[in-house]
């Protein structure tokens, strides 16, 4: 019998995500969802002045990109990374199908990496699909004139394009961090409706918590801190610490996530399906 | 050289908490042999296969396939083995065919030309472009036996594969077994029916709440086994009980139900029968009730009492 890598695994992983509707509806929400909030957005009649970029938004489409993606980042962003990583070890045992794949000659640690591939590759397609699709509907349907910056700078269309899909750009790390939150709950909770909801919940306790007066020391560290870093990108001048140290505290997420759900998956015993 | 045994599992244990699944069993199967997992619904047959599959850790004793362990071999201890643990799993939003083809690529790919031919052996050709979500249950034991056969194994681990299967079922599934069996394949084959295990297996290990109560031949089985016993009923029970005082080889009594229970050996019943019908009684009813191996599958099983002879 032929030796199997995590390659083979990972196909397999791809063609089954690529099968479940639920992952195909999350890849067309993210491309189609975004067309109709710009222009709900958009007609208003007053700009949401109390939000970030939110007073600029009615009449400038590089602000109401920004505008969707501070709410994005509140939760939608770890909804939609978590309906796949939250589910992708979890069906496992929906199904039954552990003892089905476990007794063929692809090792558990092969299957881990597949599926947590699989998951941080579908996170990272979302959101690419999502940022594209924000900021071509916001463009097309409020214009491209110059931004005004956090620091009131006014920011020409060209720079503010690059620093607006920047600053989408930024999402990635804290969206991997939630994925592999996800999917340790996953792991642990092998229960789909936990491994999805569950990383929602915790992303909104974070941002309240985060809200928070005196726990300045902790803030940092909290996962959903990383999704404001983008921040920084639109201040003159320009400050990259937060997306440093925002990407540190998603590594360190991810690592200890990752590493918990793979003892608990190489550890436990398979005796349900 | 001693040929190298199939399965070589010595001393293996495995609690779940206060609960000893699997207590201190050995099973050993050679190369080319149909063995007979057997006893009743907890015994601790399925945690053993899994315990044979990687599934579940020991936390005693050694398990050797084909000379291989988990600990030193890790997932090379399956090469040319496969099988399924109670009723097979797949995912349901896949048709029959892309289940097949996705664990053929967990295999490494290289099985799937074969894909074809095990649809066509386990008759599922016409149903395997169908989602798996539609099968029925024996349409999905089939497609297990398919999704095992696709590895082309040397040992075919099958965990109660009749289980919950229509009696036209049980029969195909059987003849299939039989069929595998029959082409050389070594067969462990998990049951809690006795019937299925003596029509295919050579040798046997019986279990009990977790040990061992028997290991051995079907063929010393069959020597250990009581007499048949029989349901009898007559227009006059009195009558008959009197005509068995003259066969002393032949026990009647009476079963709960109040109905007449004969037993002795075979040819001694007949004669007895016969001696009932020359004596004018009415013979309302004359049924096989459990077959010797089925009686002594009860008596090894149930926790209260001892086989002489049983391991």
């Amino acid at each position: 019998m032929s030796r199997v890598g995590v390659g083979a695994a990972l196909r397999w992983e791809v063609r089954k995500l690529r099968a479940q509707l639920r992952a195909r509806a999350v890849l067309v929400a993210a491309v189609l969802a975004p067309i109709p909030v710009v222009f709900i957005l958009h007609g208003q009649s007053r700009p949401p002045k109390d939000t970030l970029f939110g007073r600029f938004a009615l009449e400038n489409g590089f602000a109401l990109a920004l505008l969707v993606l501070g709410f994005a980042s509140q939760w939608v962003l770890p909804l939609l990374t978590a309906i796949v990583a939250g589910d992708v070890f979890a069906s496992e045992d929906q199904h039954g199908t552990w003892k089905t794949v476990l007794t063929r000659s692809t090792s558990r640690g092969q299957l881990f990496w597949a599926k947590t591939i699989t998951a941080c590759g579908f996170a990272a397609i979302v959101l690419l699909l999502l940022t594209a699709s924000t900021i071509v509907s916001s463009l097309l349907v409020v214009g491209h004139q110059p931004l005004t910056g956090l620091s009131g700078q006014t920011i020409p269309a060209a720079t503010a394009l690059k620093l607006v899909t920047a600053s989408w750009a930024t999402m990635l790390p804290p969206m991997l961090g939630f994925t592999c939150l996800a999917l340790l709950l996953s792991v642990w909770s092998r229960n789909p409706a936990i491994g999805i909801a569950a990383p929602v919940v915790i992303a909104m306790v974070m941002q309240l918590l985060g809200s928070l007066g005196g726990i300045d020391a902790v803030r940092p560290l909290l996962l959903s801190t990383p999704f404001e870093a983008w921040h920084g990108l639109l201040a003159a001048p320009h400050f990259t610490g937060p997306l440093t140290q925002g990407a540190l505290v998603c590594a360190a997420w991810g690592a200890v996530s990752l590493l918990g759900a793979y003892l608990v998956l190489r550890r436990r015993d398979i005796t349900g399906g | 050289m001693t040929e190298q045994l199939a399965v070589d599992a010595v001393g293996v244990t495995k609690s779940f908490g206060s609960l000893r699944a699997v207590d201190d069993i050995t099973v050993q199967v050679a190369p080319g042999e149909v063995y007979g997992v057997l006893g009743p619904n907890g015994a601790g047959k399925t945690t053993f296969l899994r315990m044979l599959f990687g599934l579940i850790r020991p936390d005693a004793g050694t398990i050797r396939v084909f000379g291989r362990t988990w600990e030193k071999d890790g997932i090379n201890v399956l090469d040319g083995v496969a099988g399924f643990i109670e009723s097979p799993k797949f995912y349901p939003y896949l048709t029959g065919r892309q289940n097949l083809e996705g664990l053929a690529l967990l295999d490494g790919g290289d099985r799937a030309d074969r894909l074809a031919e095990v649809l066509e052996v386990v008759d599922l050709t016409d149903r395997a472009g169908d989602k798996v979500s539609g099968y029925s249950y024996g349409m999905r034991q089939r497609l297990g036996v398919a999704a095992s056969l696709l590895r082309d194994p040397r040992l075919l681990v099958l965990d109660e594969p009749a289980n919950g299967l229509d009696p036209a079922g049980i029969r195909d599934m059987r003849a299939l077994v039989k069929r595998l069996a029959g082409s050389g394949l070594t067969v462990l084959l998990s049951s809690h029916h006795m019937d299925e295990v003596e029509e295919i297996c050579d040798n046997v290990t019986i279990m009990r709440t977790g040990s061992v109560a028997f290991h051995g031949t079907i063929e010393k089985l069959r020597t250990m086994a009581p007499d048949p016993g029989y349901a009898l009923s007559t227009g006059d029970d009195v009558r008959a009980r009197e005509v068995a005082g003259r066969h002393p080889s032949v026990a009647v009594t009476t079963d709960p139900d109040a109905e007449l229970v004969v037993t002795g050996p075979r040819d001694d019943v007949a004669a007895y029968v016969a001696d009932l019908v020359r004596s004018g009684i009415r013979l309302d009813g004359f049924i096989a009730t459990r077959t010797p191996l089925e009686s002594l599958f009860f008596m090894l099983t149930d926790a209260e009492s001892s086989v002489e002879g049983a391991a």
